[in-house]
């Protein structure tokens, strides 16, 4: 890569809902209170938005489905918007958009939303990915990732109690942010006598169906001190697309994510990380069920393949180890409106460079990183933040 | 030469006490157990188990060229269930396929049309296979007696192992037992008159016709397989044709039940099982009239019994987990709009035939069908192979989430044994005993309903002991 995006592009502004059961708010007034705290956050009007990004994984009925659910939403008209979907890389992927035309230097200031409002839907849980007729039949979510755990299970000889520690941490988190779904504390004995949702997942060890919208502005970064002096920077974005059907593919493992290691090796290229975990102060990570998470560590490079369950078990990514992954109480406390997730995430980790985080501030918080882990590893975003 | 060249039964896995029923209703248990369908079986998945049983031991160069398949409760009014066994067992499309139905000797009637069609040089090697899940009314005594089946046979000129002698058919219009075009459940008018008239009748004349026909007397027949409409009258049938009870086959009420259409041809092939060469065997079938067929078994019957053991049967708990099973398909939502038939027939040979792409540079078999080997990306020679039906759970869940009348469901990713990978879901098993490693096989079920459509798609089912052991295709 010879022009690389690091350093050229900067976060002035950021907003995000209270994440939950929104059912007294719309898609559409979810969407303009984020873009309004992004804009007020940056101390601008809608007017100097060139353009803008909207991810939406699952249109609902009559909103998400094109660009135009973000210009109604805060009528920004006659510039130009586009909606992004790739599975749960949603948001970072819209946010990865974004950034781009401002390092082409095509706009100044950019807009990226994500909005999803999931608990309007008639379906428990979340229909399958890719949705054949026939192929993906007997599919759900935790149905998915919980055939990936099995087999980790099977080679790595772990057990259910790592994976409870994760939602025992996350938890934990979530009591610390206002603006997570759950704010509750649960213990090991309660995630692992929960009713089961899909073997070995039970209820704890799935992160829940969620409303909510987070918006971030960005602009040039040559730009951002006109704004405010605590702007960020995009210092390494990765994106990487794998099969969308695992489960037929010859030899596949089912151990961990080719994909976040991919996109994780581009993003830390950019931003010309060695170490992941020696430099990365903390990391916004895709739980959507906790085994996920222990997946992550391993993909992501913040220990080997296998000893992930130690590095949850050690503590290393608790709020005070050293390296505090998912401090908003990631997926599991702060839920997963899809969409929205990535951008809420790139929210999470500006905030702590800004050191605004209050109880759960991870301390010397330099550079942060938010991974998006869509399908059973069909497509993940990785993006690397840090301070000027 | 002309007779049957293979045979085989089928018997679904689950089981439930007859006193569990009559418990519910508080009325008299006839005891034993009966064998149901699966929610997800009915009479063309069945039928196409043991259809697939013949076709994929067949180890001769000729191919089928007939399926007739027999059945009072075919899944469509209009749409060939025989059409969809025979694409299911990769047949091809040159196949003369018939729905045979409308009485319960409808098998029997399938049967007698193969040998006449192989008689007459017009058909070289057809598989008849029929099956019945039959209801009767809550309460009624035939929710006690009927049970689930399928049975079928290969008729053909190579190969014989029960040769041909005689056969033949009678009807008769007399009311006894019915259904519907609107009913679920049977109708029957179960009196001492109704027995005398119309099913001893029946057999009695068309059992002394074939004797005629055959020239032989009652003592020279070594096994008899009269169907049953209550699983007593056939032993009063007997007697009265000079049968020695002894020869005469027990009809499986205790452990299975009445199974309408599959009965005398299950009976018939149980007395192949144990037939030695020479031995007559005579199958007589009711239902509006009788048909009677008399086969002979050669010397080239295989000593190893051709029905293969079932795994080991699921009891369902309670009558109420019962009924939901056996209504689920009935009384599902119609879930999704009308699917295009344009997808369809694009994804027959992988979603019906189950094809795979095998690529001709690294051998990686595949499935979906692909343009590109996934493997070494190869983009020519990749060839359209049948995917081998019998593998091992590489992992799988167990899933509380997903829609289904019985909760966990069984997902998993199962390695073929080419190597291919299938996601499907487990069936006929204990959630709780599913382990990595564990042996399966593909098996055809009924998905779902939607869009005023029966869709059915492959699970798989663990294998029994004995078929891990015999040949696969």
């Amino acid at each position: 890569m010879e022009s690389s995006l690091k350093d050229k592009v900067a976060i002035i502004g950021i907003g995000c809902t209270k994440f939950g059961d929104n059912f007294d708010q719309s898609y559409e007034d979810m969407a303009a209170e984020a873009v309004f705290q992004a804009l007020d956050d940056a101390k601008i009007d809608a007017a100097r938005i060139d353009a803008g990004w909207l991810g939406t994984f699952s249109p609902g009925q009559g909103y998400g489905k094109a660009s135009v659910s973000l210009a109604d939403a805060i009528k920004m008209y006659d510039k130009p918007l586009t909606r992004v979907e790739n599975y749960c890389a949603t948001g970072t992927d819209a946010f990865r958009n974004a950034a781009f035309s401002v390092a082409a230097g095509i706009y100044d200031i950019v807009l990226v939303l994500g909005v999803e409002k999931l608990k309007d839907r008639p379906a428990r849980g979340l229909a399958s990915e890719g949705n054949h007729l026939y192929q993906h039949e007997g599919s759900t979510a935790p149905g998915l990732f919980a055939l990936a755990a099995t087999r980790y299970f099977e080679e790595f000889k772990i057990g259910r109690k790592p994976l409870a520690q994760v939602a025992v941490k996350n938890h934990h988190n979530g009591t610390l942010n206002p603006k997570a779904h759950f704010q509750m504390e649960v213990t090991e004995e309660q995630v692992l006598k929960a009713p089961m949702v899909a073997y070995p997942f039970g209820l704890f060890d799935c992160c829940p169906t969620t409303d909510g919208a987070a918006a971030a502005i960005l602009c040039r970064a040559d730009m951002a001190k006109q704004f405010r002096d605590d702007y960020v920077l995009v210092k390494g974005l990765g994106l990487a697309v794998n099969t969308g059907r695992p489960w037929f593919m010859p030899g596949h493992r089912f151990t961990g994510f080719p994909v976040t290691q991919a996109a994780a090796h581009q993003a830390y290229e950019m931003a010309a990380i060695k170490d992941p975990l020696k430099e990365i102060d903390l990391a916004e990570v895709h739980d959507c069920f906790t085994w996920t998470e222990i997946s992550n560590y391993e993909d992501l490079g913040f220990c080997k393949k296998g000893e992930g369950a130690n590095f949850i078990s050690e503590g290393r990514s608790r709020l005070e180890g050293d390296l505090p992954v998912n401090p908003s109480g990631g997926l599991k406390s702060s839920g997963h409106p899809i969409g929205a997730s990535g951008v809420r995430m790139i929210y999470e980790i500006t905030t702590h460079l800004r050191e605004q985080a209050g109880a759960r501030q991870v301390k010397n918080a330099r550079l942060g990183l938010a991974h998006n882990l869509g399908g059973l590893g069909a497509v993940a975003c990785v993006v690397v933040l840090g301070q000027p | 030469m002309v007779g049957i060249t293979d045979y085989s039964t089928y018997l679904p896995s689950y089981r439930i006490g007859r006193d569990m029923i009559a418990q519910q209703w508080g009325t008299k248990s006839l005891g034993g157990i009966k064998a149901v369908a699966n929610y997800d079986q009915d009479a063309l998945t069945m039928a196409f188990e043991v259809a697939w049983n013949m076709v994929e031991r067949d180890d001769t160069t000729l191919s089928h060229d007939g399926l007739y398949f027999a059945s009072t409760t075919a899944p469509y009014w209009q749409r060939a269930s025989s059409s969809f066994i025979a694409a299911a067992c990769d047949l091809p499309d040159e196949i003369e396929a018939i729905d045979f139905g409308g009485s319960l000797r409808a098998g029997m009637s399938a049967l007698r049309a193969a040998l006449n069609a192989v008689v007459a040089g017009a058909n070289q090697k057809v598989i008849v296979a029929v099956a019945d899940v039959r209801d009767g009314a809550p309460e009624s005594l035939e929710e006690q007696q009927f049970g689930d089946g399928a049975a079928a046979l290969c008729i053909g000129k190579e190969g014989v192992i029960a040769e041909l002698i005689a056969h033949g058919s009678r009807s008769d219009a007399f009311l006894d037992e019915w259904r519907r075009d609107k009913d679920s459940a049977v109708s029957s008018l179960g009196s001492r008159y109704t027995l005398e008239r119309g099913y001893i009748a029946n057999t009695v004349t068309i059992g002394k016709h074939i004797l005629e026909l055959a020239r032989l007397n009652s003592i020279d027949i070594a096994h008899v397989a009269l169907s049953s409409p209550d699983g007593r009258a056939h032993i009063t049938a007997a007697k009265k044709l000079g049968f020695d009870p002894a020869r005469l086959l027990e009809v499986p009420i205790a452990d299975g039940g009445l199974t309408g259409v599959p009965l005398p041809i299950t009976l018939l092939c149980q007395a192949l099982d144990r037939a030695k060469p020479g031995d007559f065997v005579l199958t007589i079938g009711h239902g509006d009239g009788a048909d009677a067929v008399l086969f002979r078994v050669t010397d080239q019957k295989p000593k190893v019994s051709r029905i293969p053991a079932s795994a080991s049967p699921l009891n369902i708990p309670t009558y109420s987990i019962f009924r939901k099973q056996r209504d689920f398909n009935r009384t599902a939502t119609e879930e999704g709009g009308v699917m295009s038939n344009v997808t369809l027939e694009q994804e027959e040979r992988q979603n019906v035939r189950l094809h795979a792409t095998r690529c001709q540079k690294c051998n990686t078999v595949q499935f979906p069908i692909t343009m590109v080997c996934v493997h070494c990306h190869n983009r020519s020679g990749l060839d359209e192979v049948r995917m081998r039906r019998r593998g091992t759970v590489f992992t799988f869940t167990k899933d509380y989430l997903y829609n289904a009348p019985v909760s966990p469901v069984g997902v998993g990713v199962i390695e073929l044994d080419d190597g291919a990978r299938f996601y499907c879901q487990l069936t006929d098993i204990d959630t709780e005993a599913i382990e990595i490693g564990q042996k399966v096989q593909l098996t055809l079920r009924r998905l779902r309903d939607g869009g005023r459509m029966h869709h059915y798609y492959w699970k798989c089912r663990p294998l029994a002991v004995t078929e891990v052991r015999s040949n696969q295709k």
